[in-house]
């Protein structure tokens, strides 16, 4: 794996003024993993939120293929993600096939998606857990301690992104942000099943037209997905945008 | 205060056994008052025509202090929907407490001194709220907030039967209803839903009771339908797909105005 030291800092540059330009925490998360997969030594990332009940959901992943987002998704009810954010800490799995008994939905699961190793990091801030970082990879083996290092320091941008509010610390304040943040995943997922459907697109292809839209308009992409989704804004529209680059006129 | 496994399990059994929605969201609301030291809890939907009014409430008084802010057209469930977050209002006598003045000293008569409005969401769809009502005044708790909460998320289920109604699709059963919760929330069934609303154009909440109803109809998970219909191995252009809803009949609804 080679990556200088200017891409490391330009990541944290370009993650750090999203955050202060108010982006989207979904857009910004979403950036995060693809940040993850290509500085990192591994093939795929997605980030695990917990809501109010201590149940994971997938809020971000540097693929929008659905199959890969079940794999984080099937680890609410167990796996490494599951286990690393129980217990706070990093759990590395340097060989899947020798966990099927300890996980024997995840791990057949991941490996038929072709995933072979795994590693989770903790998502925290200061006591409150909020969920993992899951970096997966194609091959067999340990990430090595830079990558680890990185992962870590990434997942804690993470952490700090999304309690905003860095004055309200109490723990009714952060399950509001965190609910906000989960509910926007859904609307992001429907429209993206509204373009798809709309314009016969695979599900990455649509999240790249949602992303483009936004970008180039200057929205949210939350914002946007709704519209989407509550058909304020016509799907051709994005479609027809994602195609000329350009918004017919009006 | 019970811990926040025993408020899970009390609120997750609340419904088991109701013969209906209205039962089932009743059964709710009661077990609130029970497990979150609250005195009253109502659910509402709030859905526009007439998708409208008090749906469950944990008793009489409750009940009409629900259907009060639709008389009034103010309050803080209305809040909690529009804004989208929970509308906490832990002394409605505040001086500077100024937002709905007619809800708020028809409550204060009632001898309500404290309000906590959670909006309830159906496929991303704000569609309602669980308000919890309290005679003394001061803040909710931390763990009667969560478990407010949690019994928000499953006050989905109901509404969900509700919407559904004409369809004769029953959500209860063997199942518990944090399993039937869990069962709609995966990436496939969002995926899914805005695959019909793509489709159909039909509202988020519509497309998640058509794809329930389908999967009823089809002996098959919420999860396995959605997952055929994201893998584009069914189609969602056939005829028995527009089923055009019929809205003429909710039963139980109060009327609003």
């Amino acid at each position: 794996m080679t990556r200088t030291e200017n891409e490391v800092t330009r990541a944290f540059v370009s993650l750090a003024s999203g955050l202060a330009s108010g982006e989207d925490v979904v857009e910004m998360l979403a950036s995060l993993t693809a940040e993850c997969a290509r500085l990192l030594d591994i093939a795929s990332a997605g980030l695990l939120l917990a809501d109010q009940r201590g149940v994971l959901h997938v809020m971000a992943a540097s693929s929008e293929r659905t199959r890969e987002l079940e794999v984080f998704q099937v680890q609410r009810e167990e796996g490494p993600c599951r286990d690393s954010y129980l217990d706070g800490a990093a759990v590395s799995v340097p060989d899947l096939t020798q966990m099927i008994e300890r996980w024997p939905q995840f791990a057949p699961h991941a490996l038929a998606v072709g995933f072979a190793s795994v590693h989770a990091l903790p998502l925290r801030l200061r006591e409150a857990r909020l969920g993992t970082l899951g970096l997966f990879g194609t091959e067999v083996g340990c990430l090595n301690q830079e990558d680890l290092s990185l992962g870590q320091a990434l997942a804690d941008v993470a952490s700090v992104a999304l309690v905003q509010d860095r004055s309200s610390t109490d723990q009714a304040a952060l399950n509001a942000q965190l609910y906000g943040a989960l509910s926007s995943r859904v609307v992001l997922e429907q429209a993206k099943g509204v373009l798809a459907q709309y314009g016969g697109l695979e599900m990455q292809d649509a999240f790249d037209v949602l992303r483009r839209y936004a970008r180039d308009h200057n929205l949210r992409l939350t914002q946007l997905a709704h519209a989407v989704v509550t058909r304020q804004l016509p799907s051709q529209l994005l479609l027809d945008h994602a195609r000329t680059g350009a918004t017919p006129p009006t | 205060m019970l811990s926040r496994d025993q408020v899970r399990a009390g609120l997750g059994a609340a419904m088991s056994g109701s013969i209906s929605a209205l039962d089932a969201a009743d059964g709710l609301c009661r077990a609130c008052v029970g497990l979150l030291e609250v005195d009253g809890a109502s659910i509402s939907l709030t859905l526009d025509g007439t998708n409208r009014g008090t749906f469950g409430a944990s008793g009489d008084l409750s009940r009409r202090l629900d259907a009060l802010q639709f008389t009034f057209g103010e309050g803080p469930c209305l809040d909690a929907v529009r804004q989208g977050r929970p509308v906490l209002v832990p002394d409605l006598d505040d001086p500077a407490e100024t937002r709905w003045p007619a809800f708020t000293e028809a409550v204060l008569q009632a001898g309500v001194s404290a309000v906590f409005a959670l909006p309830v969401q159906l496929a991303s769809q704000r569609v309602g709220a669980l308000d919890l009502y309290r005679s003394r005044p001061g803040p909710l708790e931390l763990p009667a907030l969560t478990g407010g909460l949690l019994a928000a998320e499953l006050a989905a289920l109901p509404l969900l039967d509700v919407l559904a109604a004409h369809r004769e699709v029953i959500g209860r059963g063997e199942r518990d209803s944090w399993t039937q919760l869990a069962s709609l929330e995966r990436v496939e069934v969002y995926q899914a839903t805005g695959m019909i609303i793509g489709a159909l154009g039909v509202d988020p909440s519509e497309a998640l009771v058509r794809l329930r109803a389908h999967a009823f109809a089809r002996d098959m998970t919420a999860g396995e339908l959605a997952w055929e219909i994201v893998e584009r191995r069914l189609s969602l252009t056939s005829s028995d797909w527009q089923d055009p809803p019929d809205r003429s009949h909710r039963p139980g609804l109060e009327p609003s105005p």
